[in-house]
């Protein structure tokens, strides 16, 4: 179990590292710069700084993992990704404030194609309801075996790889994880609407409306396989482990598409952005923008329909001890 | 197959964006590059795609209707209808016209372009007019 858990401390610090390449060539920790910036010798330094600590955190959390008494696991194992994410995030918006003096403003100029042509999804759209399909089949597939599930099953794995939270054999307790995560694929079907209407049009909101499909898909499998865990005896270790199997090469294919020469840069006014990664907008119509810190769209968090998503999510998360046992 | 003509604002501009909207909308008409019957895009879409709020373009919208180029109607958008010419302007507006466009050409001047330059830039400009 040490073992996975540096093994997820190690892919934590590996997203994070990789964070400079995950945005254009023209914006480097949140900051828009002449796109040779990177090559210059404050860029370069500004990259190495960030990647060095965050080394140096992974590798100190990764000695604490392989060395600390057994009885400690458990209480450090959850604040190991902690450490490392906060470690970051504080290099990351040191760097911000390093490089905001150099910052530059996108060009402004706006342009709109007068079509009234309606907006047509992309064909992979529809496979957004898959993961409901899988969900439905985990669901039939537990009816069909009910007098096989275990009057008592392990819900919940800890750090040591053993189970510490269990359900009973009642509705609840069988359906509750998947009608979980069956509202939590809504909620993310809900976002990839949002973000394809709710945005400019760009060649990315194609790729955000497909990585939501991925994370959707990846909810709805692993929700199945904890669900019918106890009747197939699945090793914990592969559900632990399929996030970052499905996460690795979504990630490598979106770094791949980022260094790719694309479309111009979302012209967002530089004041509008606070810390480095809010954008709030009162005159601009768009709910979602093109994000100045990692790949993908946020907010605008003047747009008050964005309220209503986050409070969606608040919704679902609140919901949780009430559906699952 | 030609794209659909594109309208263009620069926000960091000293004109305001409405004006910018109305004025480019206004030339794509009168130059006949979006015919009677052509459907806009909705409020929300040309707001999105500009980076403006929604009452903005609302406002081009209704100076357009209200010249007689649009028909706007809740909830289905914007179609450009047939216009008839309206009578010749009065000498005043004729007046305010020329003032306009004199101050223009100061501008022009201020800013270093030579009067041949602006001389050819107008024969270009009124040739266009005479065409459509």
């Amino acid at each position: 179990m040490r073992l996975v858990l540096c093994a997820v401390s190690v892919f934590i610090g590996g997203l994070l590292y990789a964070v400079p390449n995950m945005t254009r060539r023209e914006i480097l920790f949140a900051v828009p710069l002449p796109p040779d910036f990177r090559d210059r010798s404050e860029g370069r330094e500004a990259i190495s700084a960030f990647r060095t600590t965050i080394a140096v955190v992974v590798l100190a959390c990764v000695g604490l993992l392989l060395f600390l008494p057994a009885r400690l696991l458990g209480a450090i194992a959850a604040a190991m990704p902690l450490a490392i994410v906060l470690a970051a995030g504080i290099s990351f918006y040191q760097q911000y404030r390093k490089l905001a003096p150099a910052a530059v403003q996108f060009k402004r100029l706006r342009e709109a194609e007068l079509t009234a042509q309606p907006e047509r999804l992309p064909w992979f759209a529809w496979l957004a309801a898959g993961p409901f399909v899988i969900l439905g089949a985990a669901a039939w597939y537990l009816h069909l075996s009910w007098s096989r599930i275990p009057a008592r099953f392990p819900v919940h794995w800890g750090a040591n790889g053993q189970p510490n939270r269990w359900a009973e054999r009642t509705t609840r307790g069988v359906y509750g994880p998947l009608f979980f995560a069956a509202e939590l694929c809504t909620w993310l079907l809900v976002m990839a609407l949002a973000g394809w209407f709710g945005s400019r049009r760009s060649p990315w909101r194609s790729v955000v409306l497909g990585l939501l499909v991925t994370v959707q898909y990846l909810m709805g499998v692993v929700f199945a396989l904890i669900s019918v865990q106890a009747l197939l005896g699945l090793p914990v270790w592969v559900i632990a482990l399929l996030p970052i199997a499905v996460l690795i090469p979504v990630i490598t294919i979106t770094i791949n598409k980022m260094s790719q020469p694309s479309g111009p840069p979302d012209p967002t006014p530089n004041e509008c952005w606070k810390g480095a990664i809010f954008y709030y907008n009162p005159n601009d119509a768009v709910l979602f923008v093109e994000k100045r810190a990692g790949f993908g769209y946020t907010f605008n968090f003047a747009n008050p329909w964005c309220w209503v998503l986050l409070g969606g999510l608040a919704l679902v998360i609140a919901s949780a001890p009430f559906i699952v046992a | 197959m030609d794209s659909a003509p594109r309208l263009r604002i620069d926000p960091a501009s000293t004109v305001p964006v409405v004006r910018q909207i109305t004025d480019s909308l206004r030339v794509l008409f009168v130059e006949g590059r979006l015919a009677a019957g052509t459907a806009l895009p909705s409020v929300r879409r040309v707001a999105m795609e500009l980076g403006v709020h929604f009452n903005t373009v609302a406002e081009a919208y209704r100076i357009l209707a209200a010249e007689g180029w649009l028909e706007v109607k809740q909830g289905r958008g914007a179609v450009l209808v047939a216009r008839t010419a309206p009578a010749l302007a009065s000498e005043a507006w004729r007046e305010d016209f020329r003032s306009r466009l004199r101050a223009l050409l100061a501008q022009m001047r201020a800013q270093g372009v030579p009067a041949a330059r602006l001389a050819a830039e107008l024969r270009g400009v009124a040739k266009e007019v005479t065409r459509t």
